[in-house]
């Protein structure tokens, strides 16, 4: 009897009752590949709509293998044993579905096949499972990639909303903080509407495909200003706090899986209120055995109810993401300390620099200084001299005052290259005091050189640890410096104020202003660009300041003029 | 006539000072060196002693140090390039400190403030 018979007519409920149960398509087909038999299953799977009975395997099958050669059924008949293969097909409804094909050759009594047993099974829940593992694997690989802390987590984000990724509308990413013992909202990625899901979905599934696509994408959208991610920034919950959903996902170290937040007795509202959707996940950020943080996704906009599998993935993806997000930070703080380190020696080098040349300044301004006292002494005694003609007194004069020039400019180099060698005696001092002092002291030379002046002091500028003897030294420097590029007068401004943890002093001039280049060099020892200049006054400067741990900027533009930044911390 | 020790080992200025001086009417005699000064102050006692610091053999400072011991009460002029040996104690002993110039007015005003003394 044939295969169909026996399955028609005598074991007709017993083998369907089986079949149904493995949830399998089954035919039978004779030599000619011409379909006899066919349960109900297959129209299901095949996603048919005629009876397959009476018609072609290749018809039926819609296979993709145009030769015979290619044929598995054509296979199973000539080499009697069983063959396999896996095709796709795409519904109406534009879902892809993967099926397996299982080609058995049936014998006859006497060992001739005669008949062909097809079993299709749809796979394709095993095969997404299988491409979303590989697709968390590309996105491990991506993330080990980034080693900028919010580029990173907002790369998180996308993937966790992506369609192409792990698909859900929203995400969030709340971060612990252990010193302050809350865990709070860092980032968020989604729509914050149903039109912009709307458009966001179909610009998403229109644009990109592949991953690498999205990634690229994600970078260049990176956006602090959508209106979930500011929600999302104002939400901290305090890690005591465990009745709250988020808190509780941080404590136990699982996935939670909230199918009726609104309704669910055993949780505070605070943090579901917030997020506003009734079915959520939060799965942890775990490393080393603790949580850093949290990623909240749900499918507020498509209604979408969340699968255990979508869960499982969130969680593996969760995890590989902390790892990222622990490395990033660990990657960060090794970058600081190196810019720290950096700052420390360049520091270093510019004071042991500042410190040689001062040496070596002082020793060569004595050793130019003692046979300048006697060719300037001589040329005095010179010029005592009544019988002198007009002409040589003309000469003389013209040594004397150029020796006399010299010296003034050794006696700048050997004052501004004393404070290197001595530490700064600290003392409570108030800084507008000391720049009232300045400047009350420079009143002749500011009128003498044209120069109106402003003083803006802040009110409330609190007293700081300083020498002040060296801080005025700084401020002399500075305000002289302003008056110098100043040729044809102008207007110098002072000002202090407070600037986080600082006292911040201001010297504005209306004066010519620098170029690029002479205001990288302006701190270089010895660099100047006056004719009398010594060019130690602003190194000198700057060393006195970082021996105060403090800073000092500059700002120029060309012809508009230059304001000096001078940076003392108030603790 | 007033008698001035010159303590100076560069020989120009010393002869700058010499010239200077005695235009001005004092008795000049000079050393070269600290040791040189010792000796000369054993032979002869100066009214002032104009004394440059940074010289061979024994420094300025050190020689004011072992004269002043012997004669408390010979005014001494520190006369030096280096404004820094003010930090230095032992030349608050001196009578002045004069960062050396070629203008001679501050010296010279100086001397004639210590010897009317």
């Amino acid at each position: 009897m044939l295969l169909s018979h026996i399955l028609k007519e005598k074991f007709d409920n017993v083998v369907n009752n089986l079949v149904d149960a493995l949830d399998a398509g089954l035919s039978v087909m004779d030599k000619d590949l011409n379909i006899i038999w066919a349960n109900k299953n297959l129209f299901r799977i095949l996603n048919l709509r005629d009876d397959p009975v009476g018609k072609n395997c290749r018809e039926v099958y819609k296979c993709e293998c145009k030769e015979a050669k290619y044929c598995s059924v054509l296979q199973a008949l000539s080499s009697g044993k069983r063959q396999v293969t896996e095709t796709q097909l795409i519904t109406e409804k534009g879902e892809r579905r993967y099926i397996r094909n299982i080609s058995i050759p049936v014998r006859h009594e006497n060992g001739d096949i005669i008949q062909l047993l097809k079993i299709s099974l749809d796979t394709t829940e095993q095969e997404e499972k299988i491409r979303r593992l590989s697709l968390l694997r590309k996105l491990a690989e991506l993330m080990q990639g980034t080693q900028q802390t919010d580029r990173l987590l907002h790369l998180i984000l996308t993937c966790v909303t992506a369609g192409t990724a792990l698909g859900f509308n929203r995400a969030r990413l709340f971060l612990v903080d252990k010193e302050r013992d809350i865990i709070y909202g860092k980032m968020a990625v989604g729509p914050s509407s149903m039109e912009e899901a709307n458009k966001i979905w179909s610009e998403i599934a229109s644009k990109y495909e592949k991953l690498e696509d999205l990634v690229k994408a994600s970078e260049d959208q990176y956006r602090e200003d959508t209106p979930l991610h500011m929600i999302t920034r104002l939400m901290a919950y305090s890690l005591a706090d465990e009745k709250e959903v988020i808190v509780s996902c941080v404590k136990t170290k699982k996935p939670i899986l909230e199918r009726d937040a609104f309704h669910n007795p055993n949780s505070n509202k605070k943090f579901v209120s917030m997020i506003n959707a009734n079915e959520f996940v939060c799965v942890p950020l775990v490393v080393k055995d603790e949580a850093i943080g949290v990623i909240c996704a749900d499918n507020v906009y498509s209604n979408k109810p969340i699968t255990e599998d979508q869960v499982e993935l969130l969680s593996i993806f969760a995890n590989r993401a902390a790892l990222a997000i622990a490395n990033a930070e660990a990657y960060k703080k090794l970058e600081e300390k190196i810019q720290q380190l950096r700052e420390t020696q360049e520091r270093l080098i510019r004071s042991e620099r500042l410190a040689v040349i001062g040496n070596m300044a002082a020793y060569i301004a004595h050793e130019i200084r003692n046979p300048l006292v006697t060719v300037g002494g001589f040329a005095r005694a010179i010029l005592r001299d009544p019988t002198n003609n007009s002409q040589t007194r003309q000469n003389i004069e013209i040594i004397v005052e150029e020796v006399s020039r010299l010296e003034r400019i050794l006696a700048n180099i050997m004052d501004f290259s004393k404070p290197v060698e001595q530490a700064p005696v600290k003392v409570p001092s108030q800084i507008n005091e000391i720049l009232e002092n300045t400047c009350s002291l420079m009143d002749p030379y500011f009128k003498n050189n044209r120069i109106h002046l402003i003083k803006r002091l802040g009110a409330i500028i609190p007293k700081i640890n300083i020498d002040p003897t060296q801080i005025k030294q700084v401020f002399l420097n500075l305000i002289k410096n302003a008056v110098e590029s100043m040729t044809n007068g102008g207007t110098l401004t002072v000002e202090t104020m407070v600037e986080n943890e600082y006292v911040k002093i201001n010297v504005t001039d209306t004066g010519e202003g620098m170029t690029a280049e002479a205001m990288q060099n302006i701190f270089m020892p010895f660099f100047t660009t006056k004719v009398d200049g010594t060019g130690v006054g602003l190194a000198v400067s700057r060393k006195i300041v970082e021996d105060h741990e403090g800073t000092i900027r500059v700002k120029s533009s060309l012809h508009e003029g230059t304001t000096f930044s001078v940076f003392l911390p108030i603790k | 006539m007033k008698t001035i020790l010159l303590v100076e080992d560069d020989k120009n200025q010393l002869l700058l000072y010499e010239q200077e001086l005695s235009i001005e009417g004092y008795n000049i005699i000079t050393a070269k060196d600290g040791l040189e000064a010792i000796k000369r102050v054993r032979e002869q006692l100066p009214d002032l002693i104009v004394m440059d610091i940074n010289m061979p053999k024994m420094n300025g400072i050190e020689a004011m140090g072992k004269i002043l011991n012997e004669h408390r009460k010979i005014p001494v002029i520190i006369n030096t390039a280096y404004s820094s040996y003010k930090d230095d104690f032992m030349s608050w002993a001196a009578d002045a400190y004069i960062i050396k110039s070629s203008d001679l007015t501050e010296l010279k005003d100086k001397i004639r403030e210590l010897i009317r003394r």
